[in-house]
């Protein structure tokens, strides 16, 4: 019983010490986004804004009314969804053939895969950018959208393929005895069994292109397609010497909401799909 | 998705003849093609490039002074020192970003799995620092040390409050790994939690019943029954961290010798123009990730296809 | 959508326009006909920078802002990058004294001939006319000058004993500080400002980074940073170093960091080299944190020239501020270099002088009443004469590489060494001018 009782303690401990080292430092960027621009300027040491350096909301609305950073987050959402849309298309596709047919190009594809996912992505953005700026695409949307895709694929197709490993294919047929047409059977049976694993995919490739940098300071050269990461580490405020370090946390801040949300909504989903390949080894 | 419902209204029972088996065969490249394209797209195509391009002398800003110069590029690279600082600085930041990633995320996994109360408390909390944009976390990390306004110093006790940690070498790779480990540590953690899961119970009860101290049963039946989930996260986790610059980035801008191998290619490419040599060292990037690839599987004898299911 | 809408837009307008060419050309160029000039400026002044945009737009084109990064790297960078694209949108540029020769010798820069060419230089200090002329020909116009004073506590100078109607050296100025408990503010992070000051300090010992007469040579100009002047400028940074003087953050100062320990809540304040804007930073900052506590205080702001690296040789001051480029690919030439003329005005200079803080580089704008407001008059004649005997950095399409390669071997400040610093630096720069080092 004492041995139970001490686990259970330890094992609180340990829960508690979990919970304070992944959200301390998200705690710490959200109080500096409290402190006044001349608190950090003059510099306002300690964890809390302190005597007079907070700054209320006022970094937020200044974050907001900067149509720099607005017009990143567009691009970001935009970009990123347009990239994650196409790039589940073409993985839930190829992660098929994967998971229930067999061919012979099979080990190829999951080579590629496989390579593609430990590629150094910066010895890439010199001859991409090369390549972009032959091709006009240099600083648009679709410029990152391509190599998002590309680099995105790799996870969804081992995410997909895993979970399509796991769908029992023979219940179509089993509806198709029982009276379903083809169709009826794929949409009933087969596509309420793929859908969480689909979309899964679509919250990882969303984070994975949420997070980009390299190719979003290489590719870009203005606001038309900057997205959130390289325009935080472009942001300038009023003081053109010192990083406006509030105002960066307020963007910063802003820029952790939708995920903080995909993670609210969805972490039992994001578990099953970074687990998925490594679980059933 | 009528391509799927088609193949699959098959009648199942029918022989393997070869005659199916090609037709499989075909819807099979139909399906992939457009994925593998787009991955040599964006990668073996400029790859191709960058090998044609570090043959030359060529600055961007100087275009009509393109020289032929043979392997010269990569000699230069080669016998440069900072070449190969920047290499060891890389290889340092993965071999103890990816120790304290899995000591600490093993602990993580332990207690998680462990855990019968406030599971989704936990699981939210773990996936902020992953999904998290590693800007944000260079950000934030870079911010805490800072010595005007950070906190850190105010923290760690007989700290010197005007300890500037981006000032000298160790100190600003040590601010450079917190943050790469604060990040990375929960994926790390998650991948081990799975591979616990794999550890048979009744081994565990077993070990038990035999008297085996908790020491012994993690030595003896944990460990060697989570081997592959641990190599794939090492592998997958080292080969990241072997590509750091995000955090690089925005922290030090590469001060105080803290550049890795990506920032001095990206600095080469990019603000230098240097699109000859720049190339040279995007090669050697590519090759060196092959090289700890290779070396990591190698070294413990990783079965990929074990792990990610071929 | 709004961004890739317009993208397509304007493809698919260029097709219509292709198309149509023949019946319709006068409505191809816009939305309404009426062209917008890009204009990438630099963050600092924007309010202003705006305003002139705005009052330089007319009935034939608008000007349209667009805001480049901080630092004057990445500015570069996002600049290069766009005219290497050949990026047609890139109209009208904020350019750093120092992108000028490489942007000119890429061919990126439209030049400016005869009667625009002499509107450009039309009563502009010596200083700013030489960064914008390249091959002989002039390839930007200066819209502002910058350079360096050395900004100091009256009350902190007296304390020490140090007589500042006497030019001052480096030695004198650590030394006043130490003794006083107070500090020096330089730029010593690992970016452009900490070769400004190496190459004013060594200038100002007599010296150069790459001989002058061969400068404009590119990858042939000769390194004579290995001089007894290179070695001048590194005792000073040794002995800054080594000094009770040197703020905690030396080696990632810059131009914002040492601003806040000139009135300190304690202790005595400092002395600091920095930009022409600091004036009218701290005039707005009174009676706020970081700034004097009153007006009283403010008067306490005292400034000269800047210091010298050898007694009795005259500094040099450090110059900077921003030129006006046209992009080679624009779309509307003579739009754009009348625009660049209209930004670079007596009048718009005025404006950035009053607003901002920033220094004409027309030389009857600083006899102008609006000046004669809103500066003292003794700061006034100090500007101009900084700006006038100021030392360039050196002029070389490779200057980018040249400073990396000082700051690689400068860097950082504690590790600099008169008797090895100097010489390490000239053959890594000659290594790095011949292609044959990495940077």
């Amino acid at each position: 019983m004492r041995n139970d009782t001490l686990s259970r303690i330890g094992t609180a401990l340990g829960l508690a010490l979990i919970v304070i080292w992944c959200l301390l430092p998200v705690a710490w960027i959200v109080s500096l986004s409290f402190k006044s621009q001349e608190a950090v300027t003059n510099g306002s040491p300690g964890f809390f804004p302190s005597g007079g350096g907070g700054a209320g909301w006022q970094n937020y609305v200044d974050v907001v009314k900067d149509d720099q950073f607005r017009q990143a987050i567009f691009n970001s959402i935009g970009i990123c969804l347009i990239a994650t849309a196409l790039s589940v298309v073409i993985a839930t596709l190829t992660a098929y053939a994967v998971a229930r047919l067999e061919f012979k190009g099979k080990k190829f594809v999951l080579t590629t895969a496989l390579v593609i996912a430990m590629f150094p992505v910066v010895s890439l953005v010199g001859p991409l950018f090369d390549m972009w700026r032959t091709f006009g695409i240099y600083d648009t949307w679709a410029g990152l959208i391509i190599p998002y895709m590309s680099f995105t694929l790799p996870l969804a197709i081992w995410t997909l393929s895993a979970f399509f490993r796991e769908i029992p294919w023979e219940m179509e047929q089993a509806a198709q005895v029982d009276g379903a047409t083809a169709w009826q059977a794929f949409r009933r049976v087969i596509v309420p069994l793929a859908a969480p694993g689909v979309f899964t995919a679509a919250i990882l490739t969303f984070f994975f292109a949420w997070n980009d940098f390299v190719f979003g300071i290489s590719l870009t050269s203005t606001e038309r397609a900057r997205p959130i990461p390289a325009a935080l580490s472009f942001f300038v405020g009023d003081d053109p010497f010192n990083r406006p370090a509030s105002l960066l946390a307020a963007g910063a801040v802003v820029a952790t909401v939708p995920i903080v949300l995909l993670v609210l909504f969805f972490q039992r989903k994001i578990v099953a799909g970074l687990t998925a390949g490594a679980v059933k080894g | 998705m009528t391509t799927t419902a088609e193949t699959s209204t098959k009648p199942r029972r029918e022989a393997r003849t070869s005659d199916k088996s090609r037709a499989e065969n075909r819807l099979a490249i139909k399906l992939v093609a457009p994925a593998i394209a787009l991955m040599l797209l964006v990668t073996a195509f400029p790859m191709l490039r960058a090998l044609y391009l570090s043959m030359f002398d060529y600055t961007l800003t100087a275009p009509d002074d393109r020289t032929f110069v043979g392997f010269q590029n990569y000699l230069t690279a080669l016998s440069d020192q900072l070449f190969w600082r920047d290499t060891a600085n890389t290889v340092f930041i993965m071999v103890v970003t990816v120790f304290f990633e899995l000591v600490i995320g093993f602990a993580f996994a332990m207690v998680m799995h462990k855990l019968i109360f406030a599971r989704g408390l936990v699981r939210t909390s773990i996936l902020i620092p992953y999904g998290i944009i590693t800007v944000v976390s260079g950000f934030a990390w870079q911010f805490a040390f800072s010595n005007t306004n950070g906190f850190v110093n105010n923290w760690i006790p007989f700290m010197n409050t005007d300890f500037n940690w981006f000032g000298d070498y160790w100190s600003a790779m040590a601010a450079i790994m917190v943050s790469e480990i604060w990040k990375t540590t929960p994926f790390m953690a998650l991948l081990l939690l799975a591979g616990l899961a794999q550890v048979p119970e009744d081994m565990l009860e077993a070990a038990k019943v035999d008297g085996a101290s908790w020491w012994q049963r993690l030595w003896r039946v944990i460990l060697p029954n989570m081997r592959a989930a641990i190599m794939v996260a090492v592998l997958f986790r080292a080969l990241d961290a072997y590509r750091i610059f995000d955090n690089i980035f925005v922290m030090t801008n590469g001060a105080q010798g803290t550049e890795s191998i990506s920032f001095l290619t990206y600095r080469q490419v990019i603000e230098q123009f240097q699109l000859g040599i720049g190339s040279a060292l995007s090669v050697l990037l590519f090759l060196s990730v092959l090289v700890v690839a290779f070396g990591i599987v190698k070294l413990f004898r990783v079965d990929l296809s074990a792990a990610r299911q071929g | 959508m709004r961004r890739t809408g317009a993208a397509l837009r304007r493809t698919l307008g260029a097709a219509a326009c292709a198309t149509l060419a023949v019946s319709f050309l006068a409505a191809c160029g816009g939305d309404s006909g009426k062209p917008t000039l890009n204009w990438y400026i630099n963050p600092d002044g924007q309010e202003t920078l705006t305003q002139l945009a705005e009052d330089c737009s007319t009935d034939d084109y608008d000007i349209a802002i667009q805001l480049l990064p901080a630092s004057a790297t990445d500015q570069r960078t996002q600049l290069a990058r766009r005219l290497a694209a050949g990026d047609s949108s890139t109209d009208l540029m904020s350019l750093d004294p120092v992108f000028v020769p490489e942007f000119a010798n890429a061919d990126w820069l439209l030049t400016f001939e005869d009667d625009l060419a002499d509107q450009a230089l039309d009563d502009v200090l010596d200083g700013p006319a030489d960064i914008v002329q390249w091959n002989d020909q002039v390839v930007a116009v200066p819209q502002w000058a910058n350079t360096q004073v050395l900004w100091y506590r009256k009350s902190l100078a007296e304390a020490a004993g140090l007589d500042m109607s006497q030019p001052v050296t480096w030695d004198q100025v650590i030394d006043a500080a130490a003794d006083q408990g107070g500090t020096v503010g330089v730029q010593a992070n690992r970016y452009e400002a900490y070769v400004v000051w190496i190459n004013a300090m060594i200038q100002g010992a007599g010296g150069n980074i790459l001989d002058p007469d061969t400068v404009e040579d590119g990858r042939d100009a000769k390194v004579t940073i290995d001089s007894q002047a290179g070695k001048d400028a590194a005792a000073v940074i040794q002995k800054l170093v080594d000094s009770g003087a040197a703020q905690p953050d030396l080696s990632t100062s810059n131009e914002g960091t040492s601003l806040g320990r000139m009135f300190p809540s304690e202790g005595p304040g400092s002395f600091m080299v920095n930009w022409t804007f600091v004036y009218s930073n701290y005039k707005g900052l009174i009676g706020q944190p970081g700034g004097p506590a009153d007006d009283e205080a403010f008067e306490d702001l005292g400034w000269v020239r800047y210091p010298q690296t050898v007694e009795g040789e005259d500094s040099k001051p450090p110059i900077g501020g921003i030129e006006i480029g046209v992009g080679a690919f624009t779309e509307h030439p003579d739009f754009a270099r009348e625009a660049a003329l209209c930004v670079a005005s007596p009048e718009a200079q005025t404006a950035l002088a009053v607003n901002d803080g920033f220094a004409p580089t027309r030389e009857s704008v600083y006899d102008s009443p609006e000046l004669a407001e809103a500066f003292p008059a003794d700061l006034l004649e100090l500007l101009r004469d900084s700006i006038d005997e100021a030392g360039p950095r050196p002029k070389s399409a490779f200057y980018s590489q040249i400073s990396n390669a000082i700051q690689s071997r400068w860097h950082p400040p504690s590790s600099v060494n008169p008797d090895t610093t100097p010489e390490r630096s000239a053959a890594f720069l000659k290594a790095v001018l011949r292609g044959e080092a990495l940077l």
